[in-house]
């Protein structure tokens, strides 16, 4: 029997800094400790300032999902100070979310994750040669592809909120930009030429048609396309015994609109689904660089451990809810959402995520075009909010890699409390005072290591296959 | 040293055509101001010099520069760029990982001594011995020391590098720190924004491989090329700055009729940058155009500067409308005292033209 220890770290193709510790033993990983190694105090400096403020400074925790936490602030404001904002005001902020999702799935799969099956170590099976074609570092025809298509989706979000990063259109009210019908057309021109490159890179097919699929069955036996591709290797793989799930998934619900949600808020546990319940939700500090008690996020604070105390390893703290632990992402929206093939793959494990999110392109895509269609361009699309003078409220939106809030209190008009937990803060959590230990964590252990190896390629399937974003996760 | 390939060769290989090739020189010698005679010059230099490295290292950030860079960008601009930084070092886009990467890193610094370039994206939390952000197991601030040593020149990407933008916020929770103030000894270029214009960044690398010497700057180190223009200048709404016309409230009569932004809390009057020409998104937009104000991100101190939404107020009087035009040399800091007269002299000129105040309705 052999034992060692291993650090893996940073990971590159993660947004953010992220560094694994490994005890592995008989060629596979016994347990692991996540740590996020890199915190800036977001919560914090809200502290004190008008609450407007935190639409122009939470989107900037992030510069891959900042609509994600410019729409989740603008909720959580509109939820404090008791104000609805304009139904089309929420229909376009919903559009331009959903652009940044789909956009980040894309630029996961496609940037992030596939390239790790271009590595030498695969060098001997038969797909080797079709993936290093398509997706070898910066210069695969997938990668080219999936950038050019990107940049041309986002002419929504140039055209619908100024600009991308950072957008600072979503107001609680609604948004700063009323579209007029020249904006309608454009973008539905735009989203046109989307759906197209969906349909012939990445699923090579109809996008209805793979949103059809409805067992594991079709879903290994669709053979088209990147995500065909994708299939094939997790076939040979074996990828979806690969770093599986608790089976336990959390969804905020997607894109709230009046009429509801497009991918409904809900829980899935222990193969039943509940209705989203935060009453028992809590961010415990035992194994974390965070003083403090365990709170639920409306009353909780963050107060850094400068001493970097020596039981705890991460500055993530360890969201659970009614003591457990939950993932949430694409696959976790999709399962919740009530999908027969996210219903088929839950519980899985790398396979199941990457599906999930592939399935959620292929839907999202629907979503889009609905929305654009809707557009009504005679109404109001802000119905302006005034300051918040007293009141709190929280803000629960679904960014592409899962599950986000912010919870704020504000006092005479001045933030008093602001906490923010994010989809990886869910996913990649540290260990809670029971020890148990986080979604990642408990998804690595099992996975094997070869001889030799200091970066294990599996641990990198399965990190990546959860879609980290570590800037999120600690703020 | 090595043989380094050209830009050329490297874009070459990865499938750009000549004719891409020649589109991105004459989309850079545009997007720099230079006229088409300058685009044999560029073609030139890309084809003999060799690539200039470029070590891309992140600390205390959000990534949004990378993310401006590589999605928002022309496509032969973000080729163009990724095909210098997938060769060498960047936490997020490069292939290698772990181990691989640290030893990637060192390799770079050692093959390509005092010639390469060192991109620094996000800054140093200096507080507890730079504990909050730790990178390969030592603190950012190091490997920022470290790679710094031996750049020929430093770009500082966006707000954070440049100045410290939000995570420097009050009360500045893990003492984030802008580059210049770590490393003093190195030409240091700042690129600021949150993020950056993807055009202005692209712009700047081929500018210093094109003339090989630094880009001409400010005086707060931002090249002038693109930092020298005030947003407000260059407005498409100035007309109705100029003639009192203003939103008076989010999605009103005026903002339909794309009135000026100042009344909602638009910063365009005392910020540099090149957001109202070059635009956002491949062009498409700007957030001024998108009906909210700017928020002035290119300047120093942008996140601390009371609410976001609050207007620019009056210092000083100046009471003619000669002195907006010497604002434009003043430094960004005192430029908010001229903004409210500049205001006012304007809507005084058109008074009686029109009715604008929503109170008098």
């Amino acid at each position: 029997m052999s034992e060692s220890r291993l650090v893996v770290g940073p990971f590159n193709r993660v947004e953010g800094d992220l560094e694994v510790q490994l005890d592995v033993a008989d060629g596979a990983v016994q347990s692991a400790r996540v740590n996020a190694p890199l915190y800036r105090g977001f919560e914090r400096m809200l502290l004190g300032r008008a609450p407007s403020d935190a639409l122009t400074l939470t989107p900037r925790i992030c510069g891959i999902c900042s609509i994600s936490q410019s729409a989740a602030a603008a909720r959580a404001l509109a939820a404090a100070g008791g104000h609805a904002a304009a139904p089309q005001g929420a229909a376009i902020a919903a559009l331009i979310h959903a652009v940044e999702n789909v956009s980040d799935h894309l630029f996961h799969f496609n940037l992030f994750f596939m390239p790790d099956f271009t590595r030498p170590t695969y060098a001997a099976r038969p797909w080797h040669g079709r993936a290093v074609d398509r997706f070898a570092a910066a210069e695969g025809g997938a990668q080219r592809a999936a950038i050019e298509a990107r940049a041309a989706l986002m002419h929504i979000l140039g055209l619908m909120a100024g600009k991308w990063p950072h957008t600072l259109a979503i107001q609680p009210g609604g948004v700063t930009r009323a579209p007029g019908p020249s904006d309608k057309v454009r973008i539905m021109a735009s989203l046109t030429a989307f759906r197209r490159y969906l349909e012939e890179t990445v699923f090579g097919g109809p996008l209805e048609a793979f949103a059809e699929i409805a067992d594991r069955d079709a879903l290994m036996g669709w053979g088209r396309g990147d995500a065909g591709l994708f299939l094939d290797i997790a076939a040979d793989l074996d990828l979806d015994a690969l770093g599986r799930g608790s089976g336990r998934y959390l969804s905020f619900g997607a894109y709230p609109q009046d009429c509801g949600h497009a991918f409904a808020p809900g829980l899935w546990r222990d193969g039943r689904q509940d209705p989203l319940d935060l009453t028992r939700m809590v961010e415990e500090v035992a194994h974390s660089w965070m003083l403090g008690p365990a709170a639920h996020p409306a009353a909780g604070q963050t107060l850094p451990d400068e001493d970097m105390r020596e039981d705890a390893y991460s500055w993530c703290k360890a969201p659970r809810l009614a003591g457990e632990t939950m993932e949430t992402g694409a696959l976790a929206r999709q399962v919740v959402d009530g999908h027969p093939l996210a219903r088929a793959l839950a519980g899985g494990g790398v396979l199941a995520r990457v599906a999930g999110r592939l399935l959620e392109l292929a839907r999202s895509q629907a979503v889009m075009e609905r929305l654009a269609r809707e557009i009504d361009v005679s109404a109001r699309f802000m119905d302006p909010a005034p300051e918040v003078r007293a009141g709190q409220g929280a803000g629960l939106v679904e960014a592409a890699r899962g599950a986000l809030g912010h919870w704020v209190r504000v006092e005479k008009g001045r933030i008093a409390g602001y906490q923010i937990v994010a989809p990886t803060t869910w996913n990649f959590s540290p260990r809670d005072a029971a020890g148990q230990p986080g979604p990642l964590e408990a998804a690595l252990v099992g996975a094997p290591v070869a001889p030799g190896e200091t970066t294990p390629v599996t641990v990198q399937h399965i990190v990546r296959s959860f879609d980290p974003c570590m800037v999120c996760t600690v703020h | 040293m090595a043989e380094i390939e050209t830009f050329y060769e490297v874009m070459r290989r990865q499938g750009i055509t000549r004719r891409s090739f020649m589109k991105y020189c004459s989309l850079t010698a545009a997007a720099l101001g230079l006229g088409p005679s300058f685009v044999p010059k560029i073609a030139h230099a890309m084809e003999t010099k060799p690539r200039t490295p470029v070590i891309w290292v992140n600390g205390l950030e959000c990534t949004c520069c990378s993310e401006s860079f590589i999605r928002g960008a022309h496509p032969l601009a973000k080729d163009v760029v990724l095909s210098m930084i997938s060769l060498d070092y960047s936490h997020t886009l490069m292939a290698a990982a772990g181990h691989a990467a640290e030893a990637a890193l060192e390799d770079t610094i050692e093959k390509y001594k005092g010639n390469y370039i060192l991109a620094v994206e996000g800054n140093p939390p200096l507080n507890e011995d730079g504990m909050y952000c730790i990178v390969g197991g030592k603190p950012f601030v190091d490997q920022l020391r470290h790679a710094a040593k031996d750049a020929k020149a430093v770009i500082a990407w966006g707000a954070c590098a440049s100045y410290g933008c939000v995570q420097a916020a009050a009360p500045n929770p893990t003492q984030a720190t802008p580059v210049h103030k770590v490393i003093t000894d190195k030409p240091i270029i700042k690129v600021p924004g949150c993020p950056p214009i993807a055009e202005v960044m692209t712009g700047v690398i081929t500018y210093m491989l094109t003339f090989d010497r630094l880009p001409e700057l400010d005086r707060q180190g931002r090249p002038k090329m693109f930092y020298s223009q005030r947003i407000h200048d260059k407005c498409y709404r100035r007309p109705h700055f100029d003639a009192g016309q203003f939103v008076e409230e989010w999605d009103d009569e005026y903002a339909r009729k794309g009135y000026c932004l100042y009344k909602m809390g638009c910063k365009g009057p005392t910020t540099y940058n090149a957001c109202s020409t070059v635009r956002w998104n491949e062009g498409v937009s700007f957030p001024i155009q998108s009906g909210h104000g700017c928020i002035g991100c290119s300047e120093d101190g942008f996140w601390d500067q009371g609410g976001f939404y609050d207007r620019l107020t009056t210092v000083k009087q100046f009471g003619v409308e000669a002195t907006a035009d010497q604002m434009g040399i003043a430094a960004a800091g005192a430029v908010g005292a001229g903004i409210a007269a500049h205001i006012a002299a304007s809507a005084l000129k058109s008074a009686q033209r029109k009715k604008q105040d929503s109170e008098e309705v």
